[in-house]
Parts: C-alpha cells; structure tokens; sequence
C-alpha cells in the first residue's frame, strides 16, 4: 500500500499544473448557453494544440499514452483549476475509444483526429423514450438499401450537446427478428442532413443541455457501420465502461469544490459555531473523503486487475448522494438567497437533481451492484 | 499509487481468515460469550503465532510490521467476532511501540508481545480486555495516558464476545506521545470494518436461501437495495480504515485528519449494517440463536470505544474549515517530496470561477 504518487506521477502533475498556470480559461460566461459552450470548445483547442486534450488516448491517435493514475490526476487537476469540462467530453471519453478498439483503420484515420481538437462534436445516441435503463430494448430501426446506405427511423432523447454535435454515436435494430440484444448495430451518423432534426428539452434549470433526436430517413454510408453489423450490443458495452471512467476524478474535485465553497460562506456569516451545522459539515467532508479515497481504491484495482472490485460500482452514487445533499446543506444554510432564481446555488441545487439519473439512476446501479457483486438473484 | 494491499499482508489476511474460520465459527464465540470467558485454546494459539506483537519492533520480540498489517488481523478477528483479548493487547503493544517512552517501551513490549502480559485499550468509562490487564491505554479529550497496574472493575456490556472494565479511580497514568488516541481509534475502526464485512455476508447467504412468495426475499428490491447500501457502508469504513492505517505508518501529519475518517465512518457505519443485517434476517434475526447480534452488539461497543461518531466529525469539520479558509494562499500539499492522495485539490487552489 502506497498512497503517494511516484516520481513519473508528480512529474506528470507538475507539467499539467505548470500548463494550467499559464493558460488561464478565463471568465465563465454565465446565462448564454451558446456562449458557454463556445467557451469550452476554445478551452478544449488550447488543450489539443499541447497535447492535453486527451491523455489517456495512445500517442498514435495524439494522446499521452497516459496510465489510469495519470488521467485521474489529469482529472483531477482539470478540476482544480477552474477549467471547465472539455466540450468534446463525450467524444473524448466515449466514442474515441470505441472507434479506437472497434473502428478499420479508415474510421480511426477519419474521425480521432477531430474529436481531439473540438472541430468535430460527438453526441450520444443510445437512450429512446422507451429504452432508458432498458437499453437492449430500444427501437430506431436501420434498413440497408440494396448495397447502399442504411436509412434510419426512429427517436431518440437525453442527447447532451446534440445542437453543437457533427456525430452521433448510435444503436439502432438491424434485425428485428434477432434475440433483443441480437440484432443490434451500431453506427456513426452525421447529424447535418434533413432526416435528423433536433429539439432541445429545456430542464429544471431552465437550460437546454439535452435534446430530442427525431430520426425520419437519415442516411450513413456502410462505411458508417462501427464493429459489424449485428453487433452493436457489443460495442455499445464499450462505450458504457468507459462513461464511468476518468470523469469521476473530476466530479469528485468538483464536489469538492461546491463543499469547500458552503463552508467558506458559511463561515463568512458564522454559521460554523453552530455545533449542528458543523456536525454536517463533518459529515459531508467524510463523504467526500470516502468518495476520493474510494475511487482510488477503483483505480488501483483496476491498474493491477484489470476490473474494478467491489468499490467500483459505488463511486457514481456515492457521488450523486453526496453531491446532492452538499447543494441542499447551501440552500439550508443560506435560506431565501440561495433559492433566488438565476443565482449559483439556485442553480447548483436544481442542476444536482439530474446526477442521480444521468449516466444510470441510483436505482439501476443498486441493482446493479445487488446483482453483480453481490451475487443475489434479479431484482424484481 | 497503489491502494491495494501488498501480497505479504494478503496471505496474513487468508492465514487469519482460514484459521479463525477453523477455530472460532460462531458456536465458539457464542460458548466464550455465553461463559463469560475469552477462548483461551483460541488466545493460546494467537500467541504462539506472534500477533500479539504483530507491529511490535523486533528488538522487543515483536513482528516489526505495521498498522497495516494489524489492521489486517484486526478486520479478521473482527470477521470471526473471536473471543479474545486482542484489540487490547496488540494495539496496546502497537500504541506503546510508536507513542511510548523508551523506559514504557522497555517495560511491555516484549512481555505484551509474548502474551505474557495482557493490555486494555479504551477510555476511563469504558476498557476493552481492561478486566485482567496489567497496563491500559486511556484516551482522553486532550491526549491518550498509559495507566500501568490499573485499579479496574468488570463491566459487563451488552457485547458478551469482549471483557471491558472501569477503571475505579482516578488513576493518573503517563501521558504518551501524539498520535496514540488516534491509532487506538485507527485500529477499532479496522476491527469494524470486518464485523462490517461478516454481518453483510451472512446478510446475503440469508437473503439468498431464505424464500417468501415462492422467491428468495434477497430479489425483492427493498431488501437487495437495503445490501447495497451495506457493502457502501462497509466500503466506506474500509477505504478510511485503510487510509488511517497507511497514515499511521507512513505519513503521520495525516494520521489525525485520517483516523477521525476511519473513526466517523466506522462508528456510525458499522451499526447501520449491522442493524440492517438484523432487519433483513427479519424475525429470526431478533432472536438470541441467530448469530447476527453478537455483530451488532460489538458494532455498538465499538462505536461506543470510538467516542461515537459525532466528536470525529466535530474534528472533521474543523479540518474542512481550515481547508475552505485557505483558498490559494497555502502552498500546495504537491510540492512536498512526497505527496499522499492528493488532497481534494480545492483545499488549496483557489475557489472556481463559478
């Protein structure tokens, strides 16, 4: 047991720190999506043009060939200094990836290179009004005309970033006859023609962080196709086990911020002499401890093992938990001013509401751990 | 970075687990509990394989290994609820070894490493092993004491698997070095992490055999869900368990921080699972013959040996005060030579944009 970091490690962090402090991301801008989001795609171009944008990716596709520890510290640090998430984030995490371990060499050539400078967006295609937790039951069907493009039909929902995306990381029924995870394929699809169209759903923060896809005739080329036809459940699983993977670390420096940030407003009016709010307080450190020290234990055991132990599939609801009670411990403390609509916490209080859905409800992964690591029969 | 444990304290884990699993199954604890008297065939043995010294220097007979490795032996005599004087004796023996003077050193070591004389650890109130101890440790609001030859009086609680004691006055013992209450809390919270593990265990074996609408009660969602928050509370005791337990060896600026963790975690952690372990056995678990009490009822002494939850969270929340206070002006942790889990780095940087 070791729990400092090696000299390849701090060097690693110390780069990236002296990166950060040179390239300040600037203000925030606040109440403009657009801008917001044209914000963060700059901060990621700055990042690609020296080589950050992606460190965990090989140095063949223009990564770092970084370790777990080191794209966690990456994370981390990403976190700390005030710079926002990447706007390519689910290019990134997810579908770079995906193509790198499924994709011919054609499909590797075409797309990494601009998902890593932002030039080109990806969204994610997977959930449908009917298939939420459900994935394998989803229906957007694709249709091969003969010898020529797939034409696709369907809907799909909760698509994050989909008004900015160029791509669309998709699942869609090749064969309706097959067994439901049969059957399945698994395409690139260009979002910019007519049969796609896209209508944002505003959210209880009032923004529009994700979309309605409406899918009616929409063509990709068989060059299109990820990993064969048929076997989209597959690629689809590779995708999944990235989604948690990286992002934790900078959730969890986040929360950590969000934490630290009621406590110095609360001592700012004093409230920490109250022995009720500081018992609180203690306690949302302890779980934002656990969180850290938890997913560390994660990334230990996945480098050594290769899978995640039992503490893997905890990290995202001790999050989500924690993260929603840090937010609701403001609006306690701060009362009215807290609620005041378009202020931070107002924001910070509604926007915590979705982490314990997005990226799989507290419920699916309840069952998910009931089942898989702790070995008790399918819920019902 | 590597949060694992290494090979060497694997096999001490497997060789603890395999031997107490043989020698101490719950018919064994419940015939010391039920006697009133510590497994003696069982303490025999413990001793003749050196654990009582198990983070004992060499030169005064011990193991010379580490809080980890009695952290280790603590989670599994934890495990197998065993009845036996070890917490008292080996962190005793551990505390001494880090935290005593040389002369106190010289004094106990080796003859609390032999098993020939025996130790309790506790608070004035309330001592486990402290019936029969030749010397205990007392933590204290502002600082842990050695009492040698203590005046004690039985105290029977409700855990019958463990001897406590009082002390009958107020004997003045000496006071040992920092970082001696820390450690006893670091090591009774690593004995509840393995009363965690054992209750969520027999919990699922329950769960899975036993059936009520023609199914296991283990697929209902009520009762799986209620299991998955045990193996989180059981995790969350053992990420800080094992942090305080590295600290404590390895970084000890970080052992005070650590072991209110490991502490808060464990105190208030280990009676939830084990009181859901009680919940989810349903009736029977209610009952004197299922084993799930003992568990539960040292999870409540142990919590009860930690102080509760409430005074590590007072702790914690002082940390976390100091942390938020100093935004950007403290130099960050990471220039140090050697860095720990890097601190939630907000504690340093500045507060975001946003």
């Amino acid at each position: 047991m070791d729990l400092t970091f090696n000299a390849r490690e701090l060097a690693f962090r110390d780069e990236l720190r002296a990166w950060f402090a040179e390239h300040d991301p600037g203000e925030e801008p606040l109440h403009d999506e657009d801008l917001h989001y044209a914000w963060r795609r700059d901060f990621q171009r700055r990042l690609a043009e020296s080589g950050w944008a992606a460190v965990h990716w090989p140095r063949e596709y223009g990564g770092r060939g970084a370790t777990l520890t080191e794209s966690a510290i990456f994370f981390e640090e990403l976190g700390r200094s005030g710079a926002p998430l990447p706007a390519n984030v689910l290019g990134l995490l997810l579908a770079g990836p995906t193509i790198m371990t499924w994709g011919t060499p054609a499909q590797k050539e075409r797309y990494l290179g601009p998902i890593l400078t932002a030039e080109e967006i990806w969204c994610q295609g997977f959930s449908e009004p009917d298939a939420g937790s459900d994935l394998a039951s989803l229906k957007t069907r694709a249709v091969r005309e003969d010898g020529g493009d797939w034409v696709l039909t369907g809907q799909k929902v909760w698509t994050s970033g989909a008004q900015y995306s160029k791509w669309c990381m998709l699942v869609a029924r090749t064969d309706p006859e097959a067994p439901r995870h049969k059957g399945l394929t698994y395409f690139l699809m260009d979002m910019e023609q007519d049969g796609v169209q896209v209508r944002p759903l505003r959210q209880i923060t009032g923004e529009r962080e994700f979309n309605e896809l409406f899918i009616d005739g929409a063509r990709v080329p068989d060059e299109g196709v990820l990993g064969g036809v048929g076997n989209g459940w597959k690629v689809a699983l590779t995708t999944l086990m990235n989604e948690r993977a990286g992002l934790a670390f900078f959730l969890q420096v986040r929360l950590r911020q969000t934490l630290d940030r009621v406590i110095a407003e609360a001592a700012a009016e004093g409230l920490l002499e109250d022995p009720l709010v500081a018992d609180r307080v203690g306690e949302l450190h302890l779980k934002a401890e656990v969180l850290r020290l938890t997913a560390y234990r994660g990334l230990t055991a996945v480098e050594k093992y290769g899978q995640p132990g039992p503490e893997g599939s905890l990290t995202k609801w001790m999050w989500s938990d924690t993260n929603q009670q840090v937010t609701q411990f403001a609006a306690e403390l701060f009362g009215p001013r807290a609620l005041e609509a378009g202020g931070r916490w107002a924001y910070e209080v509604l926007r915590a509401r979705g982490n314990s859905i997005e990226g799989g409800t507290t419920e699916v992964l309840k069952n998910i751990v009931a089942e898989r690591v702790l070995g008790l029969p399918r819920a019902r | 970075m590597d949060f694992d444990l290494t090979d060497d304290q694997k096999e001490i884990k497997g060789v603890a687990r395999e031997l107490l699993g043989a020698r101490s199954p719950f018919a064994k604890v419940r015939e010391a509990a039920e006697s009133e008297r510590y497994d003696q065939a069982l303490w025999d043995e413990i001793v003749s394989l050196g654990w009582p010294g198990i983070a004992v220097a060499e030169e005064h007979g011990g193991q010379g290994l580490g809080a980890v490795e009695l952290a280790v032996l603590l989670e599994e005599l934890g495990y197998a609820c065993a009845g036996t004087p070890f917490l008292g004796t080996a962190v005793a023996a551990a505390v001494i070894d880090a935290a005593g003077s040389k002369a106190q050193r010289g004094r106990w070591l080796s003859r609390l490493a032999a098993g020939e004389a025996r130790a309790g650890v506790g608070m004035r109130e309330l001592i486990a092993d402290g019936a029969h101890a030749n010397v205990v440790v007392v933590v204290e609001p502002d600082g842990a004491q050695l009492i040698e030859n203590p005046e004690t009086e039985p105290f029977r609680a409700i855990d019958a698997t463990r001897r406590f004691a009082r002390l009958r006055d107020a004997d003045e013992g000496e006071p040992l070095q920092g970082g001696a209450s820390e450690r006893v809390h670091a090591a009774v919270a690593a004995e509840v992490v393995g009363v965690s593990q054992r209750a969520l265990e027999m919990t699922l074996a329950y769960v899975k055999e036993r059936k009520q609408f023609g199914v296991p009660v283990g697929s209902f969602q009520a009762v799986s869900h209620r299991c998955a928050q045990m193996l989180l509370h059981t995790e969350s005791a053992r990420s800080t368990a094992y942090f305080a337990a590295w600290a404590a060896g390895a970084d000890v600026e970080r052992l005070p921080e650590a072991a209110a963790l490991a502490a808060a975690a464990a105190a208030d952690g280990g009676r939830e699972v084990a009181a859901s372990a009680i919940q989810a056995h349903g009736g029977i678990g209610f009952t004197w013959e299922a084993d799930v009490h003992w568990l539960y009822k040292r999870a409540q002494l142990d919590a009860a040996l930690l102080g509760g939850g409430g005074r590590h969270r007072a702790t914690l929340a002082r940390a976390a005060a100091a942390r938020a206070a100093a935004p950007g002006t403290a130099a960050p942790r990471s220039a140090a030579p050697r860095t720990a889990v890097p601190r939630a780095a907000a504690s340093r940087a500045a507060v975001p944009a946003h």
